[in-house]
């Protein structure tokens, strides 16, 4: 078939009586003009006409013959294939409905996933040709990556030929004005090479990065501009503070930008700035700091392979004196199109999930499936005639493709309007459930609007489950045992039942999946909230300073009036700790456990009790003397049933770990309350050494305890530090470990529980519809056999217990598999969060009760029916 | 009608003979089968019944084209051009013509 046969095709089809109405006038005019010459020639007109149709032969078979010369093709029977299925939907709207709107529930919710990671990893960001930008980084010998150095990033731009341009960039965060905020350090190409202009004043320019320190100006974005300055006009030329050095801002960037990475940037200053931004200038060590990502646009003569290969060989060069950790491996390129680059481990992540998804989806389609089955098995005898007939299989299999995909266009549109409300809805409740300690996450996530490529997904998945739902029916009764139909009997030759409980059997085994997870995950997070966290925390205030100014810090807080007690550890309470291999003088096995250095009014200022023996003393905290107090469940641990006090304790850290934990050995002086010792995701693990340690240490977190608001008292502190010098604070916030309990450590939980349940209670409903309309069919299927089987004696009771179990044995099956893979896929979770009980009992039963009890309820509807069932108009009806 | 023997085309040159008559102008059916018969001096007699069908399968891959025009004589009439790919065609169709004609003109004469 080539072009202009496809359009005449087309045309014949679309205009079939103007094609029609054509030709005839075609050959009417032939015809008159035969006559017309007959009649020169000397005829009589009515003679001239019968001449020239004797002439012309049959009208009819030509016009015949011209149709022919068009042919039958694919086309035509396209065409008469949708036409036949659309007026087979106009007499069973009810049935297209259910149809789409199956369909497009599970495939809503897939789509609405997918929105979200094309999002994230797909949508190009909104810079000039994002698809040319590759981020450099290097992999030295002992396997680390790295950033480059200044004095590299110049050479890079001089010297490789594979980049049309380039910019360097760092992560910042200061306290800009008192707020924390987080900003990009950038070279002067950054804007122009993103193509990103200046909403107010200007952006940043070569010309500003011209010497080191010497200009200090700021480009605030446009979130920035608008929240913290309350969209001042005036901001232009304004000086502020930033690290505590004012900054003069010269712009705001246009509306929408928030830099390249997935962590938005509220500010840009010249990275020749970089030395008011962080402590390194003050190291010992002379070597220039690798802390520039380079980004540059790739041209299109080269690939990224070359260019690769190209930058590993200048490194490799730049860095060969240097010693292992040092010395470039390899140099890598990453795109930079998209808000995250997209990596193998986020596509197999994104596809576990959307594999969770989908079995909303595989349920809506066995479930159409099944209706599809009903309807076609009504419409054996059709097929039946149509392949006695002649039709080839192929050709009534494809009619009933067809009429599947025809199903599938109005689902998918469907689907990707229910993707959009979803989206919508769950952002929305996200926003106004997010706990405030996490809310940042939500400035972080990039617009979700969709797109051609979200909508080419929708479509494809439609398509795909068209084809999964369509090709049961159409294999299954186009089996036609020819000798059955010949006697007039076009019931099913196969076992449409075994099809049928199979499809039901694995519906309820995804509902049952589902429910037990989001159960068992239900109960994980019911066990976080009940953790025990005494810790008295409400009038503490967590302060950070940065290392160039900690001892003045210290100082200060002495001082200070407001602080009533002054500690300091390692890690906070509840944070993510050390752990350290460790073993008893007189034991031999080691034991991993969280350490913590502390100072010696730690316990006092958290009100952790010691229970037996002392805390440490101001000495020992300064001398950071071999004495330890370990939790009461790290001595059970360590000494079973024996006092632990005066006994000694090796500590056996892995080489490379905390310096400040060198290999010891350390004898108990006290027995402390237990307390939550790590991150509570992973559970109610309590056992903990604590080791002596100062305010002055470096690196110590300061805790104070102050009287009254501790926000007023924070404030307080923070104006009071400002004094020390304007950049001393790295963070100062309350301490809030119920909260943090409470909110940001069950807030994953809780947003993974809700997902779970939602999907699993739609799993639920799809399958219960599904269970309701297979007994149905099958009771109305066997109402011959129930009707005998009453007529010879058979109670109600009987006849419901006859379908009833029917059902319950398809539930049941099904049950028992999910469970199991509800076991496997949480033993996946557990490895995760120790929080989570694989063999969660209560939450395996609950799960699939909730799923037997639902099966049992479907099912009970149409036993009642047949019980119901007169067994005279049965037995009369054969 | 004169009296001299008509030959019917065979199938097959019809549409060498159709291509030919459309290379320099766009005429209807009728006056194709007209043209074909003027010009060989009526010799050839073009099944009036087998043009049309002809025509179609000719358009359908795309050798000609049609389009209603206006006739000599002021009615709506179905006009055929040829083709850039129909020109192509014609070539083809006629070097095979002129090959086999010239090659059975050398078996009758040398035979």
């Amino acid at each position: 078939m080539n072009w202009p046969d496809f359009l005449l095709r087309l045309r014949a089809l679309v205009y079939r009586n103007r094609v029609e109405r054509d030709l005839e006038e075609e050959l009417t005019f032939h015809l008159d003009m035969q006559a017309r010459k007959n009649v020169h020639a000397g005829m009589s007109q009515a003679e001239a006409a019968n001449q020239a149709r004797i002439e012309f032969g049959g009208v009819t078979q030509v016009s015949e013959q011209c149709r022919d010369a068009r042919g039958i093709g694919l086309l035509e029977t396209v065409f008469q294939d949708i036409r036949f299925a659309l007026r087979g939907f106009r007499r069973s709207p009810v049935f297209v409905l259910t149809v789409v709107g199956t369909i497009a529930l599970g495939l809503g919710l897939d789509t609405a996933l997918f929105t979200v990671f094309n999002a994230t990893y797909l949508r190009p960001i909104g810079v000039r040709e994002p698809g040319a930008l590759y981020e450099a980084y290097w992999i030295n010998r002992v396997g680390g990556s790295s950033g480059f150095s200044h004095s590299e990033y110049r050479e890079f731009v001089a010297s490789n030929p594979a980049f049309s341009e380039a910019f360097a960039y760092m992560d910042v965060e200061g306290r800009m004005n008192g707020r924390a905020m987080l900003g990009d350090l950038v070279s002067g190409e950054y804007f122009r090479v993103l193509g990103i202009g200046a909403a107010l004043g200007r952006t940043l320019a070569p010309e500003d990065c011209s010497a080191p320190g010497r200009q200090p100006v700021v480009v605030l974005s446009y979130r920035a501009w608008r929240n913290q300055f309350l969209s001042d006009p005036d901001i232009v030329g304004r000086k502020v503070l930033l690290r505590g050095y004012p900054f003069t801002v010269v712009g705001v960037a246009s509306p929408g930008f928030t830099g390249l990475g997935s962590r938005p940037a509220e500010f840009w200053a010249p990275v020749t700035m970089s030395a008011r931004f962080d402590a390194v200038q003050n190291r010992p060590d002379t070597a220039e700091p690798r802390s520039l990502s380079i980004v540059g646009r790739l041209r299109t003569e080269f690939s990224t392979r070359q260019a690769q290969s190209a930058l590993t060989s200048w490194m490799q060069l730049r860095t060969a004196a240097n010693p292992d950790s040092a010395k470039a491996m390899q140099a890598l390129l990453i795109s930079r199109a998209a808000r995250k680059p997209l990596r193998l481990a986020n596509v197999l992540a994104f596809s576990s999930i959307l594999a969770a998804f989908s079995l909303v989806l595989l349920i809506g389609c066995a479930n159409v499936a099944n209706m599809l089955l009903a309807r076609s098995l009504a419409r054996q005898r059709e097929i039946a005639i149509r392949l006695s007939l002649g039709a080839t299989r192929r050709r009534v299999v494809r009619q009933v493709l067809t009429e599947s995909l025809l199903l599938a266009l109005p689902a998918a549109a469907a689907g990707f309007a229910v993707s959009e409300a979803a989206v919508r809805l769950s952002l929305r409740v996200l926003i106004a459930t997010i706990p405030p300690g996490v809310a940042g996450l939500v400035a972080t996530l990039p617009p979700m609007h969709s797109d051609l490529r979200v909508f080419a997904f929708t479509l494809a998945v439609a398509l795909a489950s068209a084809i999964v739902f369509g090709m049961a029916p159409a294999i299954h009764t186009t089996r036609v045992d020819f000798m059955q139909a010949a006697k007039g009997d076009y019931t099913h030759g196969g076992r449409p039942s075994r099809l049928r409980g199979t499809l039901v059997a694995g519906q309820v085994t995804v509902c049952v999946l589902l429910l037990v997870t989001a159960a068992i995950l239900l109960r994980g997070a019911d066990r976080i909230h009940r953790l025990d966290a005494t810790l008295s925390t409400r009038n503490t205030i967590q302060i950070v300073a940065r290392e160039k100014s900690h001892e003045a810090v210290v100082g200060r807080l002495a001082a200070e009036p407001s602080v009533e007690m002054l500690a300091a550890a390692a890690h906070a309470p509840v944070e993510r700790k050390s752990m350290i291999p460790v073993r008893s003088a007189d034991g031999s096995e080691l034991i991993r456990m969280a350490a913590n250095q502390v100072s010696p009014e730690y316990f006092a200022l958290f009100e952790i009790p010691l229970l037996r023996g002392r805390a440490f003393t101001a000495a020992e905290g300064l001398s950071a003397a071999p004495v330890a107090i370990v939790s009461q469940a790290a001595a059970q641990r360590l000494w079973p049933n024996r006092e632990a006090l005066g006994r000694s304790l090796r500590l056996a850290p892995d080489p490379g770990n905390d310096a400040s934990l060198a290999p010891r050995q350390v004898t108990v002086v006290g027995i402390a309350r237990d307390e939550i010792s790590r991150w509570i995701g992973s559970g109610e693990d309590t056992s903990l050494v604590y080791l002596p340690t100062h305010p002055r240490a470096a690196g110590a977190e300061l805790f104070v305890s102050v009287p009254g608001d501790p926000e007023t008292a924070r404030r307080k502190i923070d104006a009071a530090l400002a004094t020390v010098d304007p950049d001393a604070v790295q963070q100062i916030q309350k301490l809030q470990v119920r909260e943090w309990v409470d909110e940001d450590a069950y807030f994953s939980f809780r947003v993974a529980f809700w997902t779970s349940s939602a999907i699993g209670v739609l799993a639920l409903v799809l399958t219960l519809s599904g269970i309701y309309g297979v007994i149905s069919y099958l009771v109305s299927q066997r109402t011959k056999e129930i009707g005998i089987r009453m007529a010879l004696g058979a109670s109600t009771r009987a006849v419901t217990n006859l379908v009833l179990r029917q059902s319950m044995k398809l539930a049941g099956i099904g049950a028992l598999s999910g469970a199991a893979l509800a076991a496997g896929l949480s033993k996946l979770l557990a490895s995760i969060l120790v929080v989570i009980d694989t063999f969660d009992v209560a939450a395996y039963i609950g799960g699939v009760a909730i799923v037997l009890a639902a099966c049992a309820a479907a099912a009970w509807l149409p036993s009642r029916r047949a019980s119901r069932i007169d067994p005279l108009t049965t037995l009369r009806y054969d | 009608m004169s009296g001299q023997s008509r030959i019917d085309l065979l199938q097959g040159t019809l549409d060498l003979l159709v291509l030919r008559t459309l290379q320099n102008e766009k005429l209807h059916g009728w006056a194709i089968s007209e043209r074909i018969q003027q010009i060989s001096q009526e010799v050839l007699r073009v099944n009036q019944g087998s043009l049309y069908p002809a025509l179609h399968r000719l358009e359908h891959q795309g050798w000609i084209k049609a389009e209603w025009g206006v006739s000599e004589l002021g009615r709506r009439a179905r006009f055929y051009t040829l083709t850039a790919d129909g020109r192509k065609q014609l070539e083809i169709e006629s070097q095979t013509w002129e090959t086999l004609s010239a090659a059975i003109g050398r078996v009758l004469r040398m035979a």
